[in-house]
């Protein structure tokens, strides 16, 4: 494709399109610096001594280098079981939320389906509506899913917003294609899997991506429902955990108690170590995801 | 070249056996009657919808019965249950209070501010990015591009405050070029920019995602065609890229839409101080203040009822806008 | 496809069936007060519960807080010795009131708690255990307080559900620390000053005006120079005090928190700092300052970790703010900057607003918040063996091994008996992955501080004099020396007196719910309070802008909260009588 477009264009290219070019590489460069920027910034705070750090003001480089921080964080005993699971939960729950979604929006795509827009409906309420957390407490504890594993993947199964997104990649689709392979005898499920999947893996990749991350970075769950149990902790509460969260700090309204006994500062530098362990598998990960995103798959050749 | 576009991305109905020709405006939907013959057609679909239902309702409707709290006293000892009711007193409370209304048109200005800047900007970056034509360097911008959205908020906060304070680097460049130092943090006009800068900041390359996925649906013999017509970069943004994303950029503008009250909290939370507070306290922030602290849980909950209603109403009126203009819609 | 409604239907009905049932089912195991059977001895203390292995049982605090490693080593000496094994898991991510919430809802409750604030959610839910049967059992229990003070601890149905464990002094007093708020003021300051006496605001500000036109900036030890700040103020949401509570201080009353107690009249009424003469003086002071120049331009728009910054740099001259604040995080990086030898460290200073009062910014008595402490839950199953657990934890043994560690390791004792630390040991002891693998505290478990059982140590390592001389600067202990004083509490001087029965009134505002006119009040004069003082000393006309602010404060019916603060204040008189 870049082939192509070198050889017809380089003829006629035009001032504008030099200008083009220019301006969004120059963007693109500002674009990456800005971004960079607090990215490299926690790197550098991750590696300076935590004392220090008190003083702020660091820039790209640590001022008083240190690894002392990933120690902290590395040594806990719990890090290990709660890696394999938050492997295990990204994994199991990526999978299962992949089939489900697809299958969900592949059902409601089909423009002959009887009820496509009432189940449509009946999941995009969903998106806006929410019971607070009680009623997920009982709701868990009824189902026996609280202390177990399965709380992590089962209840945020199917989502909305990631089935929309497929569902609107899935109506782009010619339904020529579905319509010839009916005539061929194909029922629906062969459909789903031998054609519409296939055609489906960028916006998969997506979902699978969103998914993932969600799972990987999700520590509410493990708090509310296997808040003491140690073999189903995750690696990102075993974090929080470690970083006292400041939320809970601020939420704070006794402005004369002054009996916090203990100091509850955690170091940034704690805080910078454990949001680049967090960040270093997604990275890791990413480009497996990412050549479905760059290389545009032709679905020129299954067209009418 | 419209053309071979339109029927390329569009998801519009296409002719099948079983329709029925009739006139249609456009965005109306064909509809399949509902016969015995039809549904046995469909059992798998009707099979598979089922489970869904039944998901739905266990997972996702069943715990709305936590609405319950918006209209009771609710204390822990007594449950949802057997907490008693008080009507629509939660509610009465809130709207009686003039920091509460003040607090919606906050929150409203800041969604709404947040969800056009982070939409165009997401676009606009999907694109331009998409027109890299080094794939290694492609590769290596988006993914920068969408590390921040792994920084916690207090950790990009910090450093955006730390950039604006006076003797930051905002306002070493201000003194450079002869201006004077000044706190960006103590003019309630600055506030709502910050806010969505912030917001930009950290989600801009994790929101383009969605739109590079959508990019990759566009047939690259609609660009060569293009290039051989003779039209620049341009053009081929504007009638390729642009119409070829476009039932993502709608399906995702009508969820955003219903989640203009969910502005947020914690960058308001942590970038706001005293002075500025009269356009910075959030919903969030004010069932926090008035509602957890002090021990009244149902007061949050009354006004989740309240944000949930809207976000439901504007969908619906978005939903039918899209409908009536014949765009990809929710339902 | 209509069957299929139908079923849906049916599922769901069913689902909230047995939600409602999973959830009625919570509240059964109520009055958990009873003593099971258990053997006591001749003394009428109770017999050892032998148990076989170790016995696990969580505790939940509603705090934020350093969890210990498992498998942690004094934590596996102290189960080896009572038999029980404690995990604690602290606040995580949520506010005190939410996870108190979720935990009551989940109805599997921790066998400890200190659930803070929502300790009296607990009771009122039935599902804490009392502890008045056991405290006859356990006399190292029973010994924290004394009968009267128990009575404190009494719930509406006349039981005993918590202890407090903190500010509770056994002996002696051994701390020469001043732990609470004051007026700081850099060492450097005073030595340059030549060790005044300062006393009022007027004469605070002075001396820091003096050295600030003196001096405008300083070199720290790494040769940067820095703008020296005269005087800062956080005002960073709840951390706002350090702007707002001054008045009650300055007019000599002790932290009562949200009101001062009036002991002047027939019987001690309630009155409001917020609207005293002295809190429209210490905001015209503060503004002339500002106004001035003398403050911090930025003070109202810093978060607390640009103030950490701030303060971390050595550059601030002096501010309020409670030790905790602040100290514990600019300790260290005072030490390992140099700065504190530079005589960058705090001293507090008791100021009042005129000369020769008597101030209350440090309180010598302990401090009982009878609001909250440490609770044995329902859901424990073995009650006896909690409490037996608690009361071992309090024999000197354990609460060695608890807060100085293990002998030979952590600490010394030298010809004396007395208890040292090496340099060495003292760093470790400050290590966050060694205090997680090695340090068990139980903190939120019952303690002592004051002296030891032996007479001659303190019960916890801060509190031990040779500690805590061998942690002070050389400019600190040129201070303490020219104002002749041993240590900070004595620094400030305030009166050494009992507390009243009342104290601290804190204990109820902090409590306040928004159902009654008052607690409606109270929110709302916290509301105003935030918006407007920022504003009252940045005021380029100070007497407008404070009548404006008066204006605003008073739309907010003080009164209701105060007269419900009175309805409580005559109610602990009564009750202490």
């Amino acid at each position: 494709m870049i082939k192509v477009n070198t050889t017809v264009t380089k003829p006629r290219k035009s001032g504008a399109d030099v200008a083009f070019v220019v301006c969004n590489t120059l963007f693109m460069i500002a674009f990456v610096v800005i971004t960079l920027y607090p990215v490299l910034n926690t790197v550098a705070v991750s590696f300076n001594d935590g004392t220090d750090a008190v003083r702020g003001h660091i820039g790209l480089w640590p001022r008083i280098f240190s690894i002392k921080s990933y120690n902290t964080v590395l040594q806990k005993p719990t890090m290990k079981t709660a890696a394999i699971v938050s492997v295990l939960r990204t994994i199991i729950g990526t999978v299962l939320a992949l089939a489900t979604n697809a299958l969900l929006a592949f059902v409601v795509s089909r423009k002959k389906f009887l009820f496509k827009s009432e189940l449509s409906l009946f999941w995009v309420i969903t998106m806006y509506v929410n019971g607070g957390m009680i009623p997920y407490i009982l709701l868990f504890k009824t189902l026996h899913l609280s202390g177990t594993f399965w709380v992590y993947v089962i209840p945020g199964m199917l989502n909305a917003f990631n089935m929309l997104v497929m569902r609107t990649y899935m109506n782009g689709i010619p339904d020529s294609l579905e319509e010839s392979a009916q005539l061929d005898g194909a029922g629906y499920f062969t459909i789903f899997w031998k054609i519409i999947s296939p055609l489906c893996l960028p916006v998969y990749a997506t979902v699978a991506l969103f998914v993932a991350v969600g799972q990987w970075n999700s520590w509410f769950d493990t708090m509310l429902y296997n808040r003491m149990e140690d073999k189903y902790t995750t690696l990102q509460y075993e974090l929080m955990k470690l970083l006292n969260s400041v939320t809970s700090n601020k939420g704070q309204n006794s402005s004369t108690n002054n009996t916090t006994q203990q100091s509850t500062v955690t170091p940034v530098t704690v805080r910078a170590a454990a949001t680049v362990i967090t960040m270093l598998p997604i990275i890791c990960l990413y480009p497996f995801l990412q050549r479905y995103f760059v290389t545009g798959l032709t679905i020129g050749g299954v067209k009418e | 070249m419209a053309d071979t576009n339109d029927t390329m991305v569009q998801s519009a109905p296409v002719k099948t056996n079983n329709a029925r020709r009739r006139k249609r405006k456009p965005g109306d939907e064909f509809k399949t009657p509902i016969t015995v013959k039809e549904m046995k057609k469909q059992s798998f679909l009707l099979g598979c919808t089922a489970l869904f239902v039944i998901y739905g309702i266990i997972f996702n409707y069943i715990p709305i019965i936590g609405w319950l709290m918006a209209f009771q006293k609710y204390t822990p000892k007594d449950g949802l249950f057997g907490s008693q009711f008080v009507g629509l007193a939660k509610f009465k409370f809130l709207f009686d209070d003039e920091v509460f209304l003040r607090d919606i048109r906050n929150t409203l200005a800041m969604g709404i501010i947040n969800l056009v800047t982070t939409f165009i900007m997401a676009i606009v970056f999907a694109i331009l990015l998409n027109e890299i034509k080094n794939t290694l360097a492609k590769k290596c911008i988006q993914t920068i591009s969408y590390l921040p959205h792994f920084l916690s908020w207090i950790v990009v906060c910090g450093i955006l405050h730390d950039a604006l304070s006076i003797n930051g680097i905002v306002n070493d460049v201000i003194e450079f070029f002869g201006g004077e130092r000044f706190n960006f943090f103590m003019y309630e006009g600055w506030f709502w920019p910050i806010v969505a800068f912030a917001q930009n900041w950290k989600e801009t390359g994790w929101n383009a995602i969605i739109y590079l996925a959508a990019i990759t649906s566009i047939d690259p013999c609609l660009y060569e065609a293009a290039a051989i017509d003779g039209a620049g970069r341009w053009a081929k943004i504007k009638y390729i890229t642009l119409p070829g994303i476009k039932p993502t950029i709608m399906i995702l503008l009508l969820m955003n839409v219903g989640n203009v009250l969910n502005a947020g909290f914690e960058v308001q939370y942590i970038l706001g101080n005293d002075v500025i507070k009269k356009v910075a306290e959030t919903i969030d922030i004010y069932c926090l203040t008035w509602g957890v602290s002090k021990w009244d849980y149902s007061l949050g909950t009354a006004a989740g009822v309240f944000k949930s209603l809207v976000s439901i109403v504007l969908i619906v009126i978005a939903n039918m806008l899209a409908k009536r203009a014949g765009e990809e819609r929710l339902f | 496809m209509k069957f299929k409604k139908v079923l849906a239907l049916a599922m769901a009905a069913t689902m909230v069936a047995s939600f409602a049932v999973g959830c009625t089912g919570n509240n059964n195991n109520n009055g958990g007060g009873d003593v099971q059977d258990i053997a006591v001895n001749d003394d009428g203390t109770a017999q050892r519960i032998e148990t076989e292995g170790i016995t696990d049982m969580t505790m939940f605090i509603a705090m934020p807080g350093s969890e210990i490693n498992a498998g942690n080593e004094i934590q596996e000496i102290i189960a080896e010795k009572t038999g029980v094994r404690v995990k604690e898991t602290w606040l995580t991510g949520q506010t005190a009131e939410e996870a108190i919430g979720t935990i009551m809802a989940g109805g599997d409750l921790p066998d400890f708690m200190d659930a803070g604030d929502g300790s009296t959610k607990l009771y009122e839910a039935g599902m804490l255990v009392a502890w008045d049967e056991y405290l006859e059992l356990y006399p190292n229990l029973k010994e924290m307080y004394t009968d009267k003070q128990w009575d404190n601890f009494r719930m509406s149905d006349g039981k005993i559900y918590w202890a407090n464990v903190f500010n509770n002094t056994y002996g002696a007093p051994k701390s020469k620390n001043h732990g609470d708020e004051a007026f700081w003021i850099q060492c450097r300051v005073l030595e340059d000053a030549g060790y005044p006496t300062i006393e009022t605001m007027d004469e605070y500000f002075d001396v820091l005006e003096k050295y600030y036109d003196a001096n405008p900036t300083f070199t720290d030890p790494a040769g940067n120079v820095i703008d020296n700040i005269p005087y800062t103020i956080l005002c960073d949401d709840w951390r706002y005090f350090c702007l707002e509570n001054a008045p009650e201080f300055l007019d000599g009353y002790p932290n009562d928190g949200s009101v001062i107690v009036d002991k002047s009249g027939a019987k001690p009424t309630i009155v409001d700092y917020n609207t005293t003469d002295t809190a429209y003086k210490y905001f015209k002071k503060l503004n002339e300052e500002y106004n001035k120049g003398y403050i911090d331009k930025e003070f109202a728009t810093q978060i607390y970790d640009e103030y950490i910054a701030k303060l971390s740099t050595g550059a601030v001259l002096g501010m309020i703010d409670q030790n905790w604040d602040f100290n514990y995080t600019i300790t260290p990086v005072f030490q390992q900057a140099g700065l504190d030898e530079l005589g960058c460290n705090y001293i507090p200073l008791g100021i009042t607003i005129e000369k020769g009062m008597d101030n209350r910014w440090h309180t010598y008595g302990d401090t009982l918040n009878m609001a909250s402490g440490v609770c044995v839950t329902t859901s424990c199953e073995n009650p006896n063996l909690a409490f037996q657990f608690m009361n071992d934890l309090l024999s000197q043994e354990i609460h060695d091994l608890r807060f100085w560690g293990v002998e030979g390791t952590d600490y010394l004792v030298d010809a004396d008996g007395l208890y040292y630390r090496t340099e060495e040991m003292r760093n470790k002891a400050n290590e966050d992955a060694y205090k997680a693998s090695h340090y068990c505290m139980y903190s939120y478990f019952p303690q002592w501080g004051g002296t030891s059982r032996d007479g001659i140590n303190a019960m916890q390592p801060g509190d031990q004099y040779s500690e805590f001389v061998e942690g002070l600067a050389d400019p600190v202990v040129k201070v303490f020396e020219a104002y002749g004083v041993e240590g900070y509490a004595e620094m400030i001087g305030s009166v050494v007196e009992e507390n009243e029965p009342w104290f601290p009134m804190y204990s109820y505002s902090n409590n306040i719910g928004t159902e009654t006119a008052g607690g409606v009040a109270w929110t709302k004069m916290g509301q105003t309070k935030h918006e407007w003082l920022p504003k009252v000393v940045m005021a380029a006309d100070f007497d407008t802008e404070w009548n404006n602010y008066m204006e605003a404060y008073a739309a907010t019916n003080p009164q209701d909260f105060l007269d419900e603060m009175q309805v409580e204040l005559d109610r602990r008189i009564e009750a202490a009588k």
